[in-house]
């Protein structure tokens, strides 16, 4: 690329370029330098449960296909014939034990093999090297607890790896009780006119933004403002590689302001601090983000959703509700209502982001707001690395160096070759 | 269904659309009963059971219905309760997303009346197609189906059900910060 990517980022003054919200040419990189190389999250293994069961995604802008073979093992392709490239499947989601292209019929297995080809005798004169055109799986696929991510890397780190520390961090989310989570049916996807990092950015350290934006919500009683309260606690924490998680006190109390859920937990705390050990104890994180675009929330909702790019000023989001697979059921509908009406499209919560990440994309047209740069100093200088946490972490409850690890991790991605140099 | 009930009913939605469209929200949530279920849901993409693009492996699997069940994710999942908190959070004077207010105009169309199952209840069928402009530009279409149960409460029909289908599967819109 042409541009410098470190002219882009300061983080270590908190600066950032406006032109990475906005120019297409910055945005080609990001798909091939980003998207193409990182572990990207797919679907929860409970929507795929079953043997031929699949889900259409996306991994940046390639469409993807996640399918459970006949023999149970799980696999990741690119949605594209491997004739024309015509898009392979075209439903979202269901259960199928062979997959036929609407251009000409070539068939594939659910394991990815190609198995029919119209007129292979005559047409091919049974000449094409039929196990040479398969689907093209992704390079690594693996699990997180139950989270199935994939990169197009075969040069990227292990997944386990890749997460590093985060993993306890995602524990606080995903594994909270025996058993693990499980996803509510059905799913909620949009399209947001704004860059995708700032909603990435957002859930990975705009704590300050709750006492302000959400008011409205807090203040009709839609969520507990744990965030708003005078004698709240917490930090922004960063376990590394660009991954950033919000984190509210021990004891300040995040979850949906209903009391089904609320004696839920207070219930279920016990078991929570044993798996989850000691840590909890310092430190109560309810929402984040994993580098790039794969955030969770825990407060007011029980959300994870995907910022899939489309366009340097498009992202479609595509969001999950979740469950601990241990609740009650009448607990797991006061999340379902909750989830519905705190972060959806609807949220009230949610739907007061959208014009915010809409102007702050749509204002760098202008060439000169684009040479403005981005001011990301809150509490520059006012953050550590905690041991006890093994994270980085702010002083204070409000800061934005989750900001600044998240795009000094982009702008390092950005500018390495390869993983090797990252 | 007799002809003065249709007529009494085309009045009562066209009356509702413009309460919304006039975002007279306080009048326009008087039109529910206290035991109403207002739910929304957006539709999706399924092969259906004749599809000859998969070979379905496990029957058992799959689903055709090409939108939400009652009991998974929704658009909107409200009681009488919730809309009122819903509209008592847009009197807040920061509820962003409707500050400066959208613009809508609701069109109702392809009005039904049938016998309901309760004898002063009546189930109707409708279209609705809303105009929402939004700040400068912005325009958004939200079209789709309505079913609702209207009942017949101290001599005026009230709304005690009312089931919403989107038509989008990815909704093009940013949010959904109106009532339908």
């Amino acid at each position: 690329m042409a541009t410098d990517v470190n002219q882009l980022v300061d983080a270590e003054r908190g600066l950032i370029s406006r032109r990475i919200f906005i120019e297409q040419e910055i945005y080609e990189e990001e798909l091939k330098q980003i998207f193409a190389r990182c572990w990207l999250f797919l679907c929860h293994e409970s929507q795929i449960p079953r043997p031929g069961d699949f889900f259409s995604t996306y991994m940046g802008e390639d469409p993807v296909l996640v399918v459970r073979d006949t023999g149970s093992a799980v696999h990741a392709f690119l949605n594209v014939c491997r004739h024309r490239g015509n898009r392979l499947c075209r439903a979202d989601a269901g259960n199928a034990a062979t997959f036929t292209c609407a251009y000409h019929g070539w068939t594939y297995g659910n394991d990815g093999r190609l198995v029919g080809v119209p007129h292979f005798n005559e047409a091919y004169y049974g000449a094409l090297e039929r196990d040479r055109w398969g689907l093209v799986p992704v390079a690594q696929l693996d699990s997180y607890k139950g989270l199935l991510f994939a990169t197009f890397d075969p040069d990227a780190p292990p997944l386990p790896e890749y997460l590093g520390e985060m993993t306890w961090y995602l524990d606080a989310f995903f594994d909270r009780r025996e058993g693990g989570i499980e996803v509510v049916g059905g799913m909620h996807k949009w399209v947001m006119p704004c860059n995708w990092k700032f909603p990435a950015e957002n859930f990975g350290g705009d704590a300050y933004h709750v006492q302000w934006t959400h008011l409205s919500a807090i203040k009709t009683s839609f969520s507990t403002g744990v965030v708003t309260k005078p004698n709240a606690t917490g930090a922004m924490v960063s376990p590394g590689n660009g991954h950033v998680l919000i984190c509210v006190g021990p004891n300040d109390v995040g979850d949906p302001p209903v009391p089904e859920i609320l004696a839920y937990e207070a219930e279920i705390r016990p078991e929570v601090d044993r798996r989850l050990g000691p840590r909890l104890g310092l430190i109560n994180p309810i929402v984040g983000t994993v580098f790039p675009n794969f955030s969770m929330l825990r407060a007011t909702s029980r959300t994870f959703r995907v910022w899939h790019p489309r366009g340097p000023d498009k992202t479609e989001v595509w969001s999950w509700i979740y469950v601990d697979k241990a609740a009650p059921p009448g607990v797991k509908e006061a999340i379902r209502l909750a989830g519905v009406r705190g972060f959806s499209p609807s949220g009230t919560f949610e739907q007061d982001d959208m014009d915010n990440w809409q102007e702050c994309t749509r204002t760098c047209r202008g060439v000169v707001s684009r040479r403005l740069a981005l001011n990301t100093q809150m509490g520059l200088g006012h953050e550590r690395f905690d041991e006890n946490l093994k994270a980085w972490a702010s002083d204070f409850r409000m800061s934005e160096s989750n900001h600044r690890q998240f795009y000094r991790r982009w702008a390092q991605l950005m500018a390495a070759e390869s993983w090797a140099k990252v | 269904m007799r002809d003065e009930v249709l007529r009494e009913v085309e009045q009562f939605l066209y009356r509702e659309a413009r309460l919304l469209d006039e975002r007279r929200f306080h009048e326009w949530l008087e039109l529910f009963t206290d035991d109403v279920r207002y739910w929304m849901t957006g539709r999706s993409s399924r092969y259906p059971a004749s599809s000859k693009a998969i070979v379905v492996l496990d029957r058992g699997r799959t689903t055709e219905g090409a939108s939400s069940a009652e009991d998974e994710l929704a658009i909107l999942d409200e009681s009488k309760a919730t809309l009122a908190q819903r509209i008592a959070r847009l009197d807040t004077g920061m509820a962003w997303a409707e500050d400066p207010p959208s613009r809508t105009r609701h069109f109702v169309a392809n009005i039904e009346v049938e016998p309901g199952e309760a004898p002063a209840e009546i189930t109707v069928y409708s279209n609705f197609m809303v105009y929402r402009s939004r700040s400068e530009t912005e325009e958004d279409f939200y079209v789709g189906a309505r079913q609702d149960v209207l009942r017949h409460v101290d001599g005026t029909w009230k709304i005690a059900r009312r089931r919403l289908v989107l038509d989008q599967n990815v909704l093009l819109a940013k949010n959904v910060s109106i009532f339908f």
